[in-house]
């Protein structure tokens, strides 16, 4: 074998012991993460937070403007997704209906 | 190649690889930023996610639910960090309403843990458990919860309605000195019938003419719920008004004092209020 090839293998070797290292053994550790970047659980949990105060205030520029802080979607999009997943982790009706009232108000705006 | 040269290429190649493959992992194609926890969250994003807790709990009275989200949040002391929330809020000029908001939450998960002590007789038919929001790796831990799952207790809807509360009273209303305190306070106790301290009352300071002040009590829980102070200068007259009982303490004097060495320092002013029943 000649020490071109030798030496290209070891670099190989090289690589994926990197790789292994650094995606799996000692991956980049997240820290002052965005909201955006949460857990879809998460995300939805703070959706329904926003739709409990609105449901107490009616203030939808306020709900609006918190879920526009999930950046990325649309404020109907974000409480889309939310009701899908409260749907499939059986949330309570009584949560189900405070994420319906504030997607039904968001629609009516739209 | 030189055959002379040994196998030293062979270590070369493994370092050039290695490096290779971190700067690839690391900074060019790091772990995908999502999925991420509250816990991980920035600092200002924190203070939205409690806010947004306490402004939560406001709405629907839930204190089970809130604790368990603020349980995600991995603050040491969530009612401190709560109370401290509050008083950087006052401190960057942030609206008052919302400082009472955290600092109500901030009172009620005092309350609750010293309530935690008394014995309660058990109820029988209702689950009360009022859980927060679990996570996947709630379940990864225990498979008696769903993933994700969400509160389990309906959430009260109804709009909380203010106590109506009796007037406050003055109490007591002098100089004070201690050399333990370090600076000079205008401390002010809100206390009740029973004794027990009340949080969220506002009061406001002001120095003759100029613009009032204001702040809240029990925005340091750890000296008390119904305790708050403002940091006065001495060779000053201050005001002090309770707005909500229409209470007004005036000639606020930050008195000389001594100590036994009979060393001067300034020391600082008390007062106590209370509702009369």
């Amino acid at each position: 074998m000649s020490r071109w090839t030798l030496f290209s293998l070891v670099l190989l070797l090289g690589l994926g012991l990197g790789l292994l290292y650094g995606w799996v053994i000692n991956p980049v550790s997240y820290q002052d993460t965005t909201l955006d970047s949460l857990r879809i659980d998460f995300k939805t949990d703070y959706t329904l937070m926003v739709a409990e105060v609105y449901h107490q205030t009616n203030d939808l520029d306020w709900a609006m403007n918190r879920l526009t802080l999930l950046r990325g979607k649309t404020p109907l999009n974000i409480i889309d997704e939310a009701l899908k997943f409260a749907a499939q982790a059986e949330y309570t009706l009584p949560d189900m209906f405070l994420l319906r009232d504030l997607h039904n108000a968001l629609k009516e705006t739209d | 190649m030189d055959q002379d040269r040994g196998n030293w290429y062979l270590l070369t190649a493994l370092i050039l690889g290695l490096t290779l493959g971190l700067i690839y992992t690391w900074v060019i194609s790091p772990v995908s930023q999502v999925d991420t926890h509250p816990s991980s969250l920035r600092v200002d994003y924190k203070d939205i996610y409690r806010s947004l807790i306490s402004r939560a709990y406001q709405a629907n009275n839930n204190l089970p639910r809130a604790k368990a989200r603020l349980d995600l949040m991995d603050d040491d002391e969530p009612a401190m960090a709560l109370a401290a929330q509050a008083q950087r809020f006052l401190a960057e000029g942030g609206d008052n309403e919302m400082a009472i908001i955290l600092a109500n939450l901030s009172a009620d998960l005092q309350s609750a843990e010293s309530a935690k002590n008394t014995p309660i007789p058990p109820t029988t038919g209702i689950d009360s458990t009022g859980t927060g929001p679990e996570t996947t790796e709630d379940k990864e831990e225990n498979n008696q919860e769903t993933t994700s799952s969400p509160p389990r207790e309906p959430v009260s809807t109804s709009t909380p309605v203010p106590t109506e509360s009796p007037p406050f009273i003055l109490q007591d209303s002098s100089p004070i000195c201690d050399p333990t305190l370090g600076e000079s306070l205008i401390q002010v106790v809100a206390t009740n019938g029973a004794g027990d301290g009340i949080p969220g009352v506002e009061i406001q300071v002001s120095l003759g003419t100029e613009p009032k002040e204001t702040f809240f009590t029990g925005l340091k829980p750890e000296l008390g719920l119904g305790y708050a102070d403002f940091s006065a200068e001495p060779g000053l007259t201050y005001q002090l008004e309770i707005p909500e009982s229409g209470l007004i303490v005036s000639e606020i004097d930050i008195p000389a004092c001594q100590n036994e060495s009979e060393d001067s320092y300034w020391g600082s002013w008390e007062i106590y209020i209370t509702h009369p029943n």
